[in-house]
């Protein structure tokens, strides 16, 4: 299938994957692994750096990452999102700087606002001494002439958490005990200098071997692979990869919406607050950034969590892979190891990349599949959640007064945290999603164009409108256990 | 104490999953649960040792055979 990628980025992404995809499913990845930057870096002319050399290294550090390793050997193992060294270009760190806008004014605004004396006048325009700066930005706003420009790396920008520093030679580096995983830093550089470990060759060997391996798509799936190609079909395709079956996360979202309610209902009586659970980026908020009110976080799992149980009900010997838009997923499932849910986290993007390596097209195939209810679909769109959830009030004929904190984004997210840690949230329930928008709109979407959301919304519209309750109830006999323990 | 088990797939056909859950036990057993914290790893390139256990940054080669030997000889004995 032919695909417009979002950036240069996305596509040598994406051909580094779809290269160890494919070697990894004819078994000869660790003997042909050497080849993959001289495939995907042809000749001896550079595209985009000094040299193709660096170009190879690049690619060579990228193979590492789809591989699940770290860029460079012994690297910080811990972290998920990952610094390529030989990508970062190191970017001016002096923050504010001025331009050639500066009229050399007699008000001298930018002087009088500066609290620290870093600002100098000499050879015709305003100059900051680095050493003094301290980045309050007072002076970019104090400029008439909007003559100060504001140069913060792009990662540091990105990131909501101040997980972002550099070394004494500019390289990025990641704090583990900081970072969210929420992938913002990956979008934001422009020269693709930060990049995720991957478990897609972990996925493939297991597959390979012949262990029973479950594809679990999330709910950001409808309208991914064009207008045309519905859930049903991705699932014939997912199963020509070599996965046993798919399932859609939107079904355990619905058990998700049926207890946390009940957990809501329980606190507001109680006049508790609580918080969404499902995701992951804004647990490790919680968890890395306000522990406090982590007690304050709902009990049930996510709904990754919920259907991989549900899978495991169903076939004891099942391993269970989400597949999603999502990078801070990989970090949920190396932190519940012991919860007896997924076993690994893909993206959409790697999802991809294995279909591409063994030619194999969903437009190609035929079939139909609603495991969830529309409610549990939009769960990856901001306000999904809370709707699914007030839904099941309303199935229940109960009339439960929830006010309700829509936290949509990192800094929303961080907003409502702040207050709830403080005491004075004024709401009973934060609805958190790290990415704005939604999952819809998270770092390893195929598609964020706009059509996207008309493909998607189109897809939905057809699906059947069950209910929430009725829909959970049907798995009745499995007893999923929604509770974190 | 953070216990790191390797969830790659060559330390999973050697039975993590089996690792996991014995240890899960054994803490249990033992009443540890506030005091031990299992995590999940990313293959560490030591497939040959597998499955690869580490107590905070030391490796451990463990087998669903000998997990209740490394659990008495090298966790508790770090836990007290």
């Amino acid at each position: 299938m032919k695909r417009e990628f979002m950036t240069d980025i996305n596509k040598i992404k994406f051909e580094v994957y779809r290269e160890v995809a494919r070697m990894a499913f004819d078994g000869k990845l660790k003997e042909c692994a050497d080849e993959i930057p001289y495939n995907i870096i042809p000749g001896n002319l550079p595209h985009y750096r000094c040299c193709v050399y660096k170009e190879r290294e690049i690619i060579r550090q990228r193979v590492r990452l789809a591989e699940g390793h770290t860029p460079l050997p012994g690297g910080n193992i811990k972290n998920i999102v990952q610094v390529l060294p030989a990508a970062c270009e190191g970017c001016p760190i002096n923050r504010f700087s001025v331009t050639n806008n500066c009229q050399m004014c007699m008000a001298k605004k930018c002087m009088s606002a500066c609290n620290f004396g870093a600002i100098t006048f000499e050879s015709g325009r305003a100059h900051i001494d680095p050493k003094k700066c301290k980045e309050c930005g007072r002076c970019v706003e104090a400029c008439p002439y909007n003559a100060i420009a504001d140069l913060m790396r792009p990662c540091k920008r990105a990131c909501p958490v101040d997980a972002i520093s550099y070394d004494e030679e500019m390289i990025v580096q990641i704090d583990d005990k900081k970072c969210i995983s929420c992938g913002q830093c990956i979008v934001g550089c422009p020269f693709g200098a930060i990049s995720d470990r991957t478990f897609m060759v972990d996925v493939i060997r297991l597959m390979n071997n012949g262990v029973k391996v479950y594809a679990m798509v999330a709910p950001a799936i409808e309208g991914q692979f064009g207008a045309n190609v519905s859930v049903g079909m991705i699932r014939e395709a997912v199963k020509a990869l070599g996965f046993a079956d798919m399932f859609e996360v939107s079904l355990g979202a619905d058990f998700v919406s049926k207890n946390e309610a009940l957990e809501l209902e329980e606190k507001v009586k109680a006049g508790e607050k609580m918080t969404t659970s499902c995701c992951p980026a804004f647990v490790n908020m919680i968890k890395k950034h306000f522990p406090q009110v982590a007690d304050k976080m709902s009990t049930t799992v996510s709904p990754m969590q919920a259907t991989a149980r549900l899978i495991k009900a169903m076939y004891p010997d099942a391993l269970c892979v989400f597949i999603g838009p999502c990078i801070a997923k990989k970090s949920e499932v190396i932190d519940s190891i012991t919860m007896g849910g997924a076993d690994y986290a893909l993206t959409y993007e790697e999802l991809y990349a294995m279909m591409e390596a063994k030619g194999v097209d969903p437009a190609d195939y035929t079939g139909e599949l609603q495991q969830g209810s529309k409610f549990g679909k939009n769960y990856s769109v901001s306000g999904g959640v809370t709707a699914a959830v007030l839904q099941t009030y309303k199935e229940r004929n109960e009339d439960v007064p929830v006010k309700v904190c829509k936290a949509n984004g990192a800094q929303e997210c961080k907003k409502a945290l702040m207050l709830l840690k403080a005491g004075r949230l004024p709401e009973d329930f934060i609805e958190g999603m790290a990415c704005v928008g939604g999952c819809v709109s998270g770092p390893a979407m195929l598609n964020k164009e706009r059509t996207f959301m008309k493909d998607r919304n189109a897809q939905i519209a057809q699906a059947d409108d069950r209910q929430i309750i009725a829909n959970v109830d049907t798995y009745d006999e499995y007893q999923v256990h929604m509770h974190r323990r | 104490m953070v216990i790191t088990i390797c969830i790659g797939s060559s330390c999973h056909l050697k039975g993590s999953r089996s690792v996991i859950q014995g240890l899960q036990k054994k803490i249990q057993d033992n009443h540890l649960t506030s005091k031990i914290e299992l995590n999940g790893s990313f293959c560490t390139g030591e497939c040959e040792k597998g499955v690869c256990v580490k107590i905070d940054e030391e490796l451990f080669s463990v087998s669903p055979e000998t997990v209740d030997t490394f659990f008495e000889d090298e966790v508790l004995r770090r836990v007290n």
